[in-house]
């Protein structure tokens, strides 16, 4: 099975590609159980100590960033080890019915101390769908995801030591995962020369959600009907899995929070300040441009580059 | 030679493990030796590995890069070779966890993910991944004044008759800094110079051999699992116990299918294996700890003074 990475800054849109490629196979009419979504993630612990047979417990984040690539490896091969749970979390391998294996990856394109990439280069999945969203619209997202309040959720969108589980004083189900800056993150997966890439905009997965996924299909060589393609796109329209959400619950949500929360694109119109706005421009203007969202202010030339 | 008793057996090292206990007077003779040595990059014949690791028929090569690598054989010998640059204090660390494990499985004993703590003189295991919280509520739990059975490795063994023993390693706790203020626990030594993990001395330990009470598989509290204990059927138990296996890939690769299978099915009828599903954070402990003693009475493992 051919194996490809679905890598996204976080609130980018990676569970909603994740719900339309389970309800590509899921059969008889039936939406696929949000709680129960195929593929893998980079951020696993589970599989790392299975591979490695080494509790990384004990080990530092530079010793596990030093092995992770061995891990990709051995998933891209077939052999990411005994990693089901009990719990439906992140490790169910997609059976014979999905001809590509995704593997969610939040983590920025990024080097171990010996300069080999993290995510194992060309010798990992190969290939990577890169999904990126209007990080105006991500900011407020990720402030209620991550219960922080917008400014903070800003500052930490634009600080390049931000991290997932990198806290250094206790133990977490996940391993550390490098996000630097939004506007870095996107760059590192756009400009690494591993791996083939193509790139997915929330905005137009939300616009032309048929189309689109049809490309991103074509890229990763799934032979899809229009049929299937426009029936997993009717499955996983907002309002069917916000309404699975309200009844079953999402185990991908925050505490207590739900997780589906508006799925618009351009709320940041009514969600930021304009001095927020004005800061996320400030921060990432020539990313944004590149990506074709459109500034309401005259970049900073400072930051051109 | 400095002598230990770990996990049922005599051990033998030239290095001292820090945290293993003395074996008692009049033990046999070491069951398994731990000495220096030169240890091959590659194992011959091997038929079976991974990126880290080799297995032939007597012989597993494990390298933990940058520590040391390590050749166990015949579930008696242990050899270690320094990697250039270790810490000589990590070497230890690595053979009582990782290394250790790997010789049990090796021996064909049944080896879990688990901590235990030793409740009405039984033993009662938690299992669960690394950063699943097994570590922290075993801590818990000792500071309620139960005794320490063992902190992350968990050697059984099934009698004639069916009955689970499970073998006491003796170790102390080790918890990061974080979970150690939480509880308010007293920090002892650090672990390794990189890692803000410490031990942690338990009040009390339990160093004897003493039978299996109950087997709980720790899972987060997250839909569409609510918070509580539950028993699986007998499938998912057999599923549960091998999934929490040391490390669950060598059972096949070591031919212990079958001995987990039966450890399963008489576990899971005699005493019982429940999944324990809870939330991940310090201020529901109190709450867990409720639960599991009430639980406990309510499969006869009354703690008089709970």
């Amino acid at each position: 099975m051919r194996t490809f990475w679905l890598a996204s800054y976080p609130k980018s849109g990676n569970t909603w590609m994740r719900i339309l490629l389970a309800n590509l196979v899921a059969g008889g009419g039936e939406a696929a159980d949000i709680n129960r979504l195929r593929g893998g993630f980079a951020g696993a612990r589970p599989p790392f100590d299975s591979v490695t047979l080494i509790d990384s417990g004990l080990l530092s984040f530079d010793e596990i960033d030093a092995l992770r690539p061995r891990v990709y490896e051995a998933l891209a091969a077939g052999d990411a080890g005994d990693t089901t749970t009990d719990d439906g979390s992140h490790h169910h391998r997609d059976g014979a019915d999905a001809p590509v294996h995704f593997v969610k990856v939040h983590d920025a394109y990024h080097l171990t101390s010996r300069g080999e990439p993290v995510l194992a280069g060309r010798r990992g999945p190969e290939g990577a769908v890169v999904i990126v969203r209007d990080p105006r619209d991500i900011a407020p997202s990720f402030a209620h995801h991550g219960r922080m309040d917008i400014d903070r959720t800003i500052a930490f969108m634009n600080d390049s030591d931000a991290c997932f589980c990198g806290a250094t004083d206790r133990g977490h189900q996940q391993l550390r995962q490098k996000l630097m800056r939004w506007s870095e993150h996107v760059g590192s997966w756009l400009a690494q020369r591993d791996l083939p890439v193509h790139l997915v905009r929330y905005e137009d997965l939300q616009r032309a959600p048929t189309a689109t996924l049809r490309a991103a299909l074509d890229f990763a060589g799934w032979p899809v009907s229009d049929t299937a393609i426009e029936r997993a796109v009717a499955l996983s329209a907002f309002d069917r899995v916000a309404a699975q959400e309200r009844e079953t619950g999402f185990r991908e949500a925050p505490h207590k929070r739900s997780f589906f929360r508006r799925g618009e694109a351009g709320a940041w119109r009514s969600d930021l300040t304009a001095a927020q706005v004005a800061r996320i421009e400030h921060d990432h203007a020539p990313m944004m441009q590149r990506l074709g969202y459109p500034l309401t202010s005259a970049p900073c030339l400072s930051e051109a580059g | 030679m400095y002598s230990y008793a770990l996990s049922g057996l005599t051990v033998a090292s030239e290095v001292p493990l820090p945290g293993a206990h003395a074996p008692p007077p009049g033990s046999p003779a070491a069951d398994v030796t731990i000495r220096s040595a030169r240890v091959p990059a590659l194992l011959p014949g091997a038929t079976a590995h991974g990126p880290t690791w080799q297995n032939a028929d007597q012989h597993f090569l494990i390298r933990i890069p940058g520590v040391a690598r390590f050749l166990l054989s015949g579930g008696r010998d242990i050899a270690f070779e320094p990697e250039a640059g270790a810490d000589p204090a990590d070497i230890p660390i690595f053979i009582l966890g990782t290394v250790f494990g790997i010789l049990l499985h090796q021996r064909g004993q049944i080896v879990l993910h688990a901590s235990a703590v030793a409740v009405d003189g039984k033993a009662i295991l938690f299992c669960g991944t690394s950063g699943a919280g097994k570590s922290t509520l075993a801590a818990a739990l000792v500071q309620r004044g139960l005794p320490l059975v063992t902190d992350d490795l968990c050697a059984l063994s099934l009698g004639r008759d069916g009955a689970a023993t499970v073998h006491p390693d003796g170790r102390q706790l080790r918890l990061w800094s974080h979970a150690i203020d939480e509880l308010a626990l007293e920090r002892g030594g650090r672990m390794r110079r990189r890692l803000e993990k410490y031990y942690v001395e338990p009040g009390g330990i339990h160093d004897q051999p003493l039978p299996l009470g109950a087997i709980y598989a720790l899972r987060e509290a997250r839909p569409p699992h609510p918070p509580g204990i539950s028993a699986p059927n007998i499938v998912d138990a057999v599923l549960t116990l091998r999934r929490h296996a040391y490390r669950p890939r060598l059972i096949n690769r070591m031919g212990q299918d079958a001995s987990y299978f039966r450890a399963a099915t008489t576990i899971a009828n005699a005493t019982g294996i429940f999944r324990l599903t809870r939330p991940l954070s310090f201020k529901a402990m109190p709450a867990v700890l409720a639960q599991l003693e009430q639980h406990w009475c309510d499969i006869g493992l009354c703690q008089r003074a709970a």
